[in-house]
């Protein structure tokens, strides 16, 4: 049964879609956070939600501002500390997903959330890693989620916060990093592309519905290649929507008035 | 029976008596979650300065001091309002050349304070190898890390990095008794650590409870007394950042001041005369910013989130 969707929203439950039932996955604020969610209330009832202030198994409720919020400790088994989850969770190599947001994301799956020009004298400074590098650096499985604007996809990004491949396949092996070879998707409103691991670097592996490989490389400052086959994003079922719009985002502050 | 020692004063009192110029300073809580608000306003109003902010994700007094021009430094793993935007000041001053922020991951920033609170020299970690965080830093950074092989195993690095044992942490906790243990409730984030590495520690709280209550619960405490310096008694003291148990945070005030400081100039210095350098106590400043109505909206809220 077909309904209206908009790319954004197909994003999120795509997103989601990545994350299997049963996983310990570390989320971060803002449209992973929904995303999770999402998860949590269809194909993942099991999954343990970690998050970076301490909760472990959260039932989040909609929609945390932070991940100070108490919506995402509700319920949770155990409001531990950061050394609990970061260290003794993630670092320690038992967190299956590591889900970020992206700022910007280059060819190699390297994310930059720190500064745009020279460190010292910035011209753009974000907010900084925060849990990202850790997240990046341990998590068995990295699952990024992005709007694809040009500008977020540099060919390589001026700063490197939060590790994906580095420079090449063997990139992350030669920096010494415990989990060398990790799966590496990244989720936009375009496209999903993932890391080819015999180059190290983001193909496009499945297109929006209505959106042509041609878009996805007007939209992308690297040289994106699609995999060897592209397909399709599944459409939303009407029911999949309605999780969405009632029960995860029933405010629509990720999901935007319009859908 | 029992120690007898009263360490309970005013914010006026502590921030006099243990925050000095140039200080290295731990910030507790978590971007919108559990700010001592009520000890930072009395560290802007004091003019206390040159001072060196450190912490996990530093919020709203960070910047407040920021744009009041008293932080010479900040080593954080992000200046961040999450959903409110990002720090203003921060931001503005670091792009200006102002400000010095040297960057760590969160769980390196723990690490360091993990080092600092088991009375070492350093801590290891296998986050941030081949990052930038690693390959950058500020101008005054001494010695960042250092990469070791595994004694055990030379195939696998392990990153070092120095302690970090800060002059005085500053937190606050939803119980504390005269004595200065504290039960704090909800997410702790990096404060266990960074109040065990600190040499000096103030704590505001909502509630004052009997030292008897804290020797008959002893599971319960978090931070056990001879850490702690000095102990305020300040209900809404984490105003607007949220207490987890008492109240929410207050969405309203966040925007108001994330507007001020995003314009900055005169907009910014009309809000700190408002709600901080007009207000001689945190009391004053808590009957401007809401009356009986919003209080009890804020508490409120925070329950149906439990």
């Amino acid at each position: 049964m077909s309904a209206e969707y908009t790319l954004n929203e197909l994003m999120i439950i795509e997103a989601a879609r990545q994350i299997r039932d049963g996983e310990t996955v570390f989320v971060g604020t803002g449209t992973p956070m929904v995303a999770a969610m999402y998860a949590q209330k269809t194909h993942a009832r099991n999954m343990c939600f970690v998050v970076e202030t301490g909760p472990i198994s959260p039932e989040v409720l909609p929609v945390p501002t932070s991940v100070s919020d108490p919506k995402a400790m509700h319920r949770a088994v155990k409001l531990g500390t950061l050394r609990e989850v970061l260290g003794c969770l993630l670092q320690r190599g038992m967190v299956d997903v590591g889900f970020l947001g992206g700022a910007q994301i280059d060819h190699y799956g390297n994310l930059n959330s720190t500064v745009i020009g020279d460190y010292r004298h910035p011209k753009v400074r974000f907010p900084g890693s925060g849990g990202a590098n850790d997240i990046a650096s341990h998590a068995k499985r990295l699952l990024v989620i992005a709007p694809h604007e040009k500008r977020r996809f540099p060919e390589r990004c001026s700063y490197v916060t939060s590790p994906g491949y580095l420079d090449g396949p063997e990139g992350r092996k030669k920096a010494g990093l415990k989990s060398p070879y990790p799966d590496l998707t990244v989720v936009t409103d375009l496209a999903v592309m993932s890391i080819d691991k015999s180059e190290g670097k983001l193909k496009v592996y499945k297109l929006m519905p209505g959106v042509s490989l041609e878009k996805v490389k007007d939209n992308t400052e690297f040289k994106v290649e699609a995999a060897s086959s592209v397909v399709s994003v599944e459409i939303p079922t009407a029911e999949e929507l309605r999780i969405l719009r009632e029960e995860v985002d029933p405010e629509r502050e990720y999901l935007g008035k319009e859908s | 029976m029992g120690i007898k020692m009263n360490k309970i004063m005013t914010a006026a009192e502590a921030v006099d008596r243990f925050v000095f110029n140039g200080a290295t300073v731990g910030m507790g809580g978590q971007s919108i979650g559990r700010s001592a608000m009520c000890i930072y306003h009395e560290i802007i109003r004091q003019k206390k300065k040159d001072l060196t902010l450190v912490g996990c994700n530093l919020s709203i007094p960070m910047d407040m001091m920021v744009g009041t021009g008293q932080v010479r430094r900040t080593e954080c793993g992000t200046g961040n309002l999450e959903r409110f935007g990002t720090t203003h000041c921060w931001r503005k001053a670091i792009e200006q050349g102002k400000l010095e922020n040297e960057d760590y991951s969160h769980l390196a920033m723990v690490t360091r304070f993990l080092g600092g609170e088991m009375g070492l020299p350093f801590m290891a970690i296998q986050s941030l190898l081949g990052s930038d965080i690693l390959a950058q830093k500020s101008a005054s950074t001494g010695k960042k890390y250092e990469i070791i092989d595994n004694p055990w195993n030379p195939a696998e690095k392990v990153v070092l990095l120095p302690s970090l044992n800060p002059d005085l942490s500053i937190v606050h906790a939803q119980k504390a008794d005269e004595m200065g243990n504290l039960i704090i409730d909800g997410f702790l984030a990096h404060e266990p650590e960074m109040i065990r590495a600190s040499k000096a520690v103030i704590a505001s709280c909502e509630e004052i409870i009997p030292s008897d209550e804290i020797r008959r619960s002893s599971e319960r405490t978090t931070i056990p007394y001879m850490y702690v310096s000095a102990v305020i008694h300040q209900p809404w003291g984490a105003h607007p950042t949220s207490v987890y148990r008492y109240y929410a945070h207050d969405a309203e005030q966040m925007r108001e001041y994330q507007r001020c400081a995003r314009e900055g100039g005169a907009a910014f210095e009309a809000y700190l005369e408002e709600y901080i350098f007009s207000c001689a106590t945190f009391d004053d400043y808590l009957e401007k910013v809401g009356g009986l109505k919003k209080y009890n909206r804020l508490r409120q809220e925070m329950m149906t989130m439990l």
